[in-house]
């Protein structure tokens, strides 16, 4: 007996968003990178096949970070002294693009100086993170945003309390902005108002609907990811962004992850525990919408794409 | 004089004479040229027009009355078309063309065509108001037979008898204080003695034989139509008003607020109700609110030239939290699950009980509530609002401390409250303040030079600001593109008023030469951020109840806003910000402080204390709590006017046509 499939047909789809700029569009980059464009619930291949599937964008620091697990720090070895380097090696990783953090430490002149290394080190599209203190943030992105004009970088994070700076950088030297609000619908989309408000298009933002690591709020972080995208299809264009998801940043704060003594026999071995942490963490997040996932170690890398691929009918 | 020249067709004249009309001054005539604003001609003819909004256009304070000749009006906006036809024209946006004659209204005049304002309704005694059909305490003469030898009774059954026979009172009681005064007051008066009498139990009980007490005796025949004092009392979480009646004439004779003693214990309930479960903090709380209570007696006698003594009822509104405090009963349940108050319908007290300091054997009435979060503050509002009695579905707003909210009609009644906060009453903001002399209670910003102008109540030197005045300042500052939807000030505007304050980003409203203490007057970050949540609380508290009940507010015929924030409340503004839904503004009506008009009711007709023990028993009370929706109607509320903007049409369509001009708000 033939059985019919229901099929949900959706008033609205997700802006589509595109990060990097190759020369013929006035940058640098070998290659860009479009998220976005869905007009059905992730990997509803069968309502309407998704345009872009989720890429994966691996995180590098402009300085070493000491705070890092030393299982990161084993695989990326000397890499981490180095963003050119660091940025050569997770290209070979298989990441779509890059995000790079800028630290405390940073002056203008350094978050400069590590951005045109990276740019220069890797064709990739590029995401700046700056150090998530409002007056640094500023002080570094205007920097950055400036001496990457043209290369149509992300520059991060916008936050409800300290988004003018950001925006208005973008603006007069278009690039993206990535916009973070803390777990909340309302609040998501606030923000993207506020933002789209001074004049940036919203073929130019990217949502960050900020998450937790598997066994630490992803859930939470889940369902709000869910019901952004559920809003976005039924037509609210406030919430019709991409969106952007640290992985990397929450799995490998969760104990989980970062111990290897002291903890139950029975969990097992200590890297291939952590890699999983994070692979799962972004496993569900893309089945709840996320489109470029942020993650840290390069097997966790191999496996999500491995299994984005499978997702993806031939 | 020369001829009357109107404005000649094609080619026109450089020169014209314009003459204004004033009411009960002499007409002022001057010549100007052409295309001179009527602000300036009038300016030039000694005559200042008010111009609340500088000249922009936006308030329509500044029309006239073009009554001969004529005007180019380059913007008619607040002018419906028959004002123009009447010839009415803003001066701050007319030219002249040709010679006029143009008469300036009273400003009240002005303001009462305007659509945008409400101000409270004049306090009148109730239609048909009579002390001796209405009025449970009575003053009666009484006279006695004095005693003799012959007649030996005791002066109390002397009482009783005359008082029965003159009086048809069967069964007068009396406390021991009055005993013990009686004796004097019966010789002193020769035998002929005014009392005062509470017929509460006669009147609500067809039984014969119902007690009277006797509240007080006193030597003499007293003038049968001099005041007899009662008070209308309402204790807010933030401002307790009183107001002090004459229940003969049933007039108010004196009003007076002040903010709660109680608020150096916490601005919340549920931080007063923690403070009062510890060690000494009921008794501290009790006193607290008494203190409060008797000085603004104390005001009010002096103001009415009376005595404490003199006042014998008293009817007291407020929320259930601040009625336990004041009885001294303990509240703890009302804060912990399953959320229970100690008693909803206190019964009667004398004054002494409860320790207000004015005749101790006056009889005081605590009115009904529904709840622990529904008090007697919102079924005293709801007699005072008539909603109990309406046919269209309506929706009253209590803009307080604690945001209650009631749905409904005459058939059904729906009721829910949500802590708003004190922000609106001026309370717990920087430079807040009540709505008296000095408050700014109006504020219109200029959109190039984001210079503010204020009315201040009295037109005095500003001392701070009141909850009208807020939330103008809030719609103001939101429209001009001194905030963002978010509420964040915008430090790169160029201007000196925005800048960086101790408490982070702030905007002066007042410099110190400007004010009343030589201070800045300022609102911070932290103030916006307070009032953007009282707004948020109060838009979802009723939002989350209409969808409850499965109705529409764009349906809701009436709404009517109670709250003690100020007499005046413009309803653009506070759509504009997002606290009122954006419905045509003639639905709303602005009520003032209900909670002390219901308490004024019940104090004075017996009948209506009864109404709102029905009204009581009839509210159905909804718990926001019980699930997510109130939360996320309020973090989308938690933005100017709110995040989807499609609830706002009006305000989208008024911050899309700002002047030209503007910066771009980046």
């Amino acid at each position: 007996m033939p059985i019919e499939i229901p099929k949900d047909k959706w008033p609205g789809s997700v802006q589509t968003v595109t990060l990097g700029a190759t020369a013929a569009e006035g940058g640098t980059r070998t290659k860009t990178v479009t998220v976005g464009g869905q007009t059905s619930m992730p990997f509803m291949h069968f309502e309407a096949p998704a345009p872009h599937p989720p890429v994966v964008a691996i995180e590098i620091k402009s300085k070493r970070p000491e705070d890092w697990s030393p299982l990161l720090a084993e695989t990326w070895g000397e890499a981490m002294d180095a963003p050119a380097k660091w940025a050569a090696k997770a290209q070979e990783a298989g990441a779509d693009l890059l995000v790079l953090a800028l630290t405390l430490n940073d002056t203008p002149e350094s978050a400069v100086a590590a951005t045109k290394a990276v740019l220069s080190a890797s064709g990739l599209p590029l995401i700046v993170f700056g150090p998530g203190q409002v007056e640094k943030d500023n002080e570094l992105l205007v920097a950055v945003a400036e001496a990457a004009k043209g290369e149509k970088i992300g520059l991060g994070i916008c936050e409800d309390k300290n988004y003018r700076t950001i925006v208005a950088t973008a603006l007069a030297n278009g690039h993206v902005v990535t916009a973070r609000a803390p777990m909340d619908v309302n609040l998501s989309k606030q923000l993207n108002i506020l933002i789209t408000d001074m004049g940036l298009p919203l073929d130019r933002i990217l949502m960050d609907p900020t998450t937790g690591a598997l066994g630490y709020g992803m859930e939470y972080g889940y369902s709000v990811m869910e019901r952004l995208r559920l809003a976005a299809l039924q037509g609210d264009r406030m919430t019709q962004l991409p969106m952007i998801v640290t992985v990397g940043f929450e799995a490998w704060k969760a104990k989980e992850a970062k111990v290897g003594e002291g903890v139950p026999a029975a969990w097992g071995d200590w890297k291939r525990r952590a890699i999983h942490w994070e692979t799962i963490t972004a496993m569900a997040l893309i089945e709840s919408g996320a489109d470029i996932l942020v993650l840290r170690h390069p097997e966790s890398v191999a496996l999500i794409k491995a299994a984005i691929a499978e997702l993806i009918p031939a | 004089m020369t001829a009357f020249n109107p404005a000649p067709l094609g080619i026109q004249a450089l020169e014209h004479t314009v003459t204004f009309r004033h009411q009960d001054q002499p007409d002022i005539s001057v010549t100007v040229s052409t295309n001179t604003l009527v602000s300036e001609a009038a300016r030039q003819a000694g005559i200042e027009i008010n111009q609340p909004c500088g000249g922009q256009g936006r308030c329509g304070r500044c029309a006239v009355q073009v009554t001969l000749g004529s005007v180019r009006r380059r913007s008619t906006i607040r002018l419906q078309p028959e004002d123009i036809e009447q010839g009415y024209a803003l001066a701050c946006q007319s030219v002249i063309e040709g010679d006029a004659v143009i008469f300036i209204p009273p400003q009240e005049k002005i303001e009462r065509r305007l659509t945008t304002d409400r101000t409270a309704a004049e306090v009148t005694v109730p239609a048909g108001y009579e002390y001796e059909r209405q009025q449970t305490i009575r003053r009666l003469h009484v006279q006695l037979n004095p005693p003799s030898m012959d007649d030996q009774t005791d002066d109390w059954s002397r009482l009783q008898t005359a008082v029965r026979l003159q009086h048809k009172i069967e069964n007068l009681q009396a406390s021991l204080p009055v005993l013990q005064k009686m004796g004097e007051a019966l010789r002193a008066g020769d035998w002929q003695v005014t009392i005062i009498v509470d017929l509460s139990n006669v009147l609500q009980s067809l039984e014969g034989q119902q007690p009277v007490r006797l509240l007080d005796i006193q030597p003499g025949l007293r003038d049968e139509y001099s005041p007899l004092w009662g008070l209308a009392i309402d204790i807010g979480t933030t401002t307790v008003t009183v107001w002090m009646v004459d229940l003969v004439s049933g007039q108010v004779r004196a009003q007076a607020a002040e903010y709660n003693g109680q608020i150096a214990r916490g601005e919340d309930v549920v931080s007063r109700i923690i403070f009062a479960s510890k060690d000494s903090g009921r008794e501290e709380m009790r006193h607290r609110v008494l203190e409060t209570i008797n000085t603004l007696v104390e005001s009010l006698c002096k103001r009415t030239q009376s005595q404490p003594e003199e006042i014998v009822k008293a009817a007291i509104a407020g929320n259930s939290t601040m009625m336990h405090l004041l009885l001294g009963i303990p509240a703890a349940s009302i804060r912990l699950s399953p959320f229970i108050t100690a008693i909803n319908q206190p019964p009667p007290f004398t004054a002494r009980e409860i320790g207000l300091a004015i005749n101790p054997e006056a009889r005081i009435d605590c009115l009904p509530g529904v709840a622990s979060y529904v008090g007697a503050d919102i079924t005293a509002g709801v007699l005072a609002s008539g909603l109990d009695d309406a046919e269209a579905i309506t929706l009253f707003l209590d803009v307080g401390t604690n945001g209650e909210t009631v749905l409904g009609n005459r058939d059904w009644l729906v009721t829910c409250a949500c802590s708003a906060g004190p922000a609106f009453e001026g309370a717990g903001m920087q430079h807040g303040m009540r709505a008296t002399l000095g408050a700014i209670e109006e504020v219109w910003i200029n959109h190039e030079t984001y210079e503010p102008r204020c009315r201040v109540i009295g037109n005095v030197k500003p001392k701070g600001i009141c909850g009208s005045g807020l939330i103008s300042l809030l719609a103001e500052m939101f429209i001009s593109g001194l905030l963002d939807k978010s509420g964040n000030i915008n430090l790169s505007l160029p201007t000196k008023r925005v800048r960086q304050g101790e408490h982070g980003p702030e905007y002066v409203i007042a410099w110190g030469e400007e004010s009343e203490s030589g201070q800045d007057i300022v609102i911070t970050h932290v103030d916006i951020d307070n009032l953007l949540r009282a707004k948020a609380a109060i838009y979802a508290g009723f939002t989350v109840l209409a969808e409850q009940v499965g109705f529409n507010l764009a349906e809701v015929e009436k709404i009517l806003i109670g709250g003690s924030f100020g007499k005046y409340i413009n309803v653009e503004k506070a759509i504009q910000i997002g606290l009122l839904p954006d419905v045509p503004w003639e639905r709303f009506v602005f009520l003032g402080n209900t909670a002390v008009r219901g308490a004024y009711y019940a104090l004075l007709d017996w009948q209506a204390l009864e109404r709102i023990e029905k009204i009581a028993r009839r509210m159905t009370y909804i718990e926001l709590s019980a699930d997510n929706a109130f939360y996320e109607a309020f973090t989308s509320a938690l933005f100017l006017p709110h995040t989807d903007m499609s609830k706002f049409p009006s305000v989208e369509a008024a911050i899309s046509v700002k002047p030209e001009g503007l910066p771009p708000s980046a």
